[in-house]
């Protein structure tokens, strides 16, 4: 089939699978949970249902491994899309698996939730996949509504509430923003097609300098506040307060990692050829973003606040390998930063996890609360030391690994001086994480007696922790597929 | 007049300051422009926007401006329904409805629903927050500022293209097929987001009457 | 035919009111009745564009038109919130929510 202009059109549906099993099993989900007495299925048969479609649907993404090309011009798949397709579901799966208890007893509307996780996973699939900018806006928009609802699920919270509205106003500003900035890039390009805007920004833009470099600025702005980036996070660590715990982690997991996807997309891609005019401003926030974000880090006494923080301050660092994107050296760059992405994923997850199990025996969030853990769970603490080990950069531990071949890539694109900022700010990182590590080792705990986690909980920091170190040993294998991924972005 | 009607007191004094305004922006401005329009100096369709422009900047100055809330409310359909003006005006028929429907039907009503719910008052007056200056300063140097960079390009040569309305739906659903579904599911998630903060209210009494009982 | 520069100085202007409502105003319903006056200006953004600038003129329509779509959901997504934190708190102003730092 063709369009007005002439091209062909590839309709062939089968080609979003893996999105359309999720959608359908989001609305299995809110269909079991709102019939559950009819039916008389319990509150696990919520989870268990998730996590079938989301294995349904990571099949159906290896099956689609080798189809190549786009659909209808707007979503593009290829090895980027596959790569993180695979990562978005793996990540909803590890958090549905992780923090069932937890939603059970502390989310306010269960089958909503997951169906929200659900449809959310499809959102950021699609930020990495699109090759539209309206394509983008929307599914930008999806992954942002269902963060905002989730941020609003907290029971008997009265910091949800608050939090939520907080977030969707100054998300909406936000949106606004990147919309106008979208607007006057499509007043530039004349188009919203990715290649076609790549393509006349090659060609020169010598009567519309000002108003793209004016777009520039509000689209690095609109994506700085989705990511979270200093000067707009302001809003992130009261959303990842008033959370419950498994949102807060999905905000510093996929939400994140989401908002780098489109980020490489679209400064990898069509907005290569203008890379003088942005370049200065990512590496502005860079800086500004690693050394607010480890420094404010330090200050803080809750857990969840000093985790914004502490990925506040990774997103920092992944910005300044963006900065460093060039014609010639860019697919190393970005692949450094798919490894990075990684690495601070799995990582993330693990100290999330293990903060969710230790907040189901113990109900507790602040810093404090965590003395005495290496008596009563040395297991927990060992997870969770390893964790922020590994968020701090240390050797043998995935984030060491990741971090090296970051700040490699980005030194290699002449950047020296942005790598001994974020040198310097990780080893002040080191600091914050060492007061939790040594809350749990070097106090005694104030309710004495040893727990164990729950089965579930074993299972997936058992399973992450293996991630963890397994890319910190041998990371060659991830670093082959991310560069494979990172390929496939280029137009040049 | 108003007495005998079932009306709020403030409805009365909305319309009022409304016929006021309009009487003191718009009907120079029209006299002005119509003016124009007989001397040649401008086109029938510049005159519609400059009034077009007039309503829309008017009623947004009004919507930030206002203290009382429900005038700042009705302000907007002003804007909106300008806007709605200025999409006729580039050719674009079938946004310049969906505008008015949309806003006119949905949106404004519903925030008068919750401008009402959540101002128990007769005549629902906010204050402002401290930073107005400092908003106002940073909004002019905004506005200057994009208007300079929208004079300083060149924006290539004006060529009006129209879509004619059939073929709208006919491409929307085949060019645009995805972003009609990433839509579907965006408003899916703002329908369960309204759902549920509105069901949070029997949950939450629950708890209070047991407070009120013990 | 009117210059474009027209309507995208309309735009600029109402983007501006709309982003000083955001930041002077208090309550929340009125803040989000400022960030439709900013989508208002995106929407004229994208539709002045398309006329003039586009030859297809296609995608700056549909672009417009998702963009109205999506300010609807967003309000009736917020005014659900709002409602919320009024039934909890008694107040629809933002800085009287403060439970968290601002």
């Amino acid at each position: 089939m063709t369009d007005v202009l002439g091209n062909t059109l590839n309709l062939q549906y089968e080609l979003l699978l893996p999105e359309i099993i999720l959608a359908i099993t989001a609305v299995v989900v809110l269909t079991l949970d709102a019939f559950k007495k009819e039916l008389r299925v319990g509150y696990n048969s919520l989870p268990f249902v998730s996590v079938l479609g989301l294995v349904g649907a990571a099949v159906a993404t290896l099956l689609l491994l080798d189809n190549r090309g786009n659909f209808a011009l707007l979503i593009e798949l290829d090895d980027f899309t596959t790569f993180f397709r695979l990562l978005f579901i793996g990540t909803a799966a590890v958090l549905i698996i992780g923090s069932y208890e937890y939603i059970e007893r502390h989310v306010s509307h269960v089958g909503e939730f997951f169906a929200l996780i659900l449809l959310s996973t499809v959102g950021a699939i699609y930020m990495a996949a699109a090759r539209d900018l309206l394509t983008a806006y929307l599914a930008v928009e999806v992954l942002s509504f269902s963060l905002y609802v989730a941020v609003s699920l907290a029971k008997n919270d009265p910091r949800s509430g608050e939090a939520a509205l907080k977030y969707v106003l100054l998300g909406g500003v936000a949106s606004a923003m990147l919309l106008y900035g979208l607007s006057l890039l499509y007043g530039v390009a004349g188009s919203t097609q990715y290649a076609e805007i790549s393509e006349a920004l090659a060609a020169g833009t010598g009567d519309v300098t000002l108003p793209l470099l004016l777009g520039l600025v509000l689209i690095v702005g609109g994506l700085g506040f989705k990511a979270a980036a200093v000067p707009f996070h302001n809003y992130a660590p009261d959303a990842y307060e008033g959370a419950p715990l498994p949102v807060t982690m999905y905000l510093s997991a996929t939400s994140k990692a989401a908002t780098f996807a489109l980020i490489l997309r679209w400064f990898a891609g069509p907005l290569l050829p203008a890379v003088d005019d942005w370049a200065w401003m990512l590496a502005a926030i860079a800086v500004a973003t690693m050394v607010i974000g480890n420094l404010v880090a330090l200050q803080q006494h809750n857990i969840k606040r000093l985790l914004a923080y502490s990925s506040i301050s990774q997103v920092g660092y992944m910005l300044m390998a963006v900065t460093a994107l060039a014609p010639d050296t860019g697919v190393a760059t970005s692949g450094a930063v798919l490894v990075h992405m990684v690495g601070y994923l799995v990582t993330n997850l693990v100290v999330f996890v293990g903060v969710i199990h230790f907040y189901n025996k113990t109900g507790k969030e602040e810093i404090s609360d965590f003395r005495g853990l290496a008596q009563t769970n040395p297991y927990l603490a060992l997870t969770l030391t390893a964790g922020l080990f590994s968020l701090a950069g240390m050797p043998l531990l995935a984030g060491f690994f990741t971090k090296f071949i970051l700040f490699q890539a980005v030194a290699s694109a002449d950047y020296l001086w942005l790598v001994i900022v974020g040198v310097v700010a990780s080893t002040v990182s080191l600091y914050y994480y060492l007061q939790v590590i040594k809350q749990m080792y070097l106090y005694e705990p104030l309710v004495p007696g040893r727990w164990r986690l729950s089965a579930t909980g074993y299972l997936t920091t058992g399973v992450l922790f293996f991630f963890m170190v397994a890319i910190g040993i041998w990371g060659a294998p991830l670093y082959e597929v991310a560069d494979a991924a990172a390929g496939a972005i280029f137009f040049v | 007049m108003f007495d005998r009607l079932p009306l709020p007191s403030q409805f009365d004094r909305t319309i009022v300051a409304g016929g006021t305004v309009v009487a003191l922006v718009a009907l120079p401005v029209v006299l002005v422009l119509l003016a124009l329009l007989f001397a040649d100096q401008i086109s029938a369709a510049e005159m519609v926007f400059f009034l077009a422009a007039t309503v829309i900047l008017a009623g947004a100055l009004g919507s930030v401006l206002l203290p009382n809330v429900v005038h700042a409310a009705l302000s907007l359909v002003a804007t909106l329904l300008g806007v709605a003006g200025i999409y006729l005006l580039l050719l674009t028929e079938f946004i310049a409805l969906v505008q008015v429907l949309v806003y006119g039907g949905g949106v404004v009503i519903l925030l008068l629903f919750a401008l009402m719910l959540t101002n128990v008052a007769d005549d629902p007056v906010v204050s402002d927050g401290s930073q107005k200056p400092f908003a106002m300063i940073v909004a002019a140097i905004m506005g200057s500022l994009f208007i300079a960079v929208m004079l300083d390009a060149q924006w290539g040569n004006p060529a009006a293209t129209l879509v004619p309305f059939s073929e709208f739906g006919a491409r929307i659903f085949r060019d645009f097929s995805i972003p009609v579904i990433v839509v579907a599911i965006l408003l899916d998630i703002a329908l369960t987001g309204a759902f549920v903060n509105a069901r949070t209210a029997e949950e939450a009494s629950e708890p209070r009457t047991e407070e009120a009982a013990a | 035919m009117i210059p474009i520069e027209n309507f995208l100085i309309l735009s600029a202007l109402l983007f501006a009111i709309g982003f000083y409502g955001v930041m002077a105003r208090r309550s929340a319903i009125l803040i989000l009745m400022s960030v439709e006056l900013m989508l208002a200006a995106v929407a004229i953004n994208f539709i002045a564009f398309a006329t003039y600038l586009d030859a297809d003129a296609f995608s700056g329509l549909v672009f417009a038109l998702f963009v109205i779509t999506v300010a609807a959901a967003e309000v009736g997504l917020a005014l659900g919130i709002v409602l919320r934190l009024y039934r909890e708190r008694r107040t629809a102003n933002v800085d009287e929510a403060d439970s968290l730092k601002w």
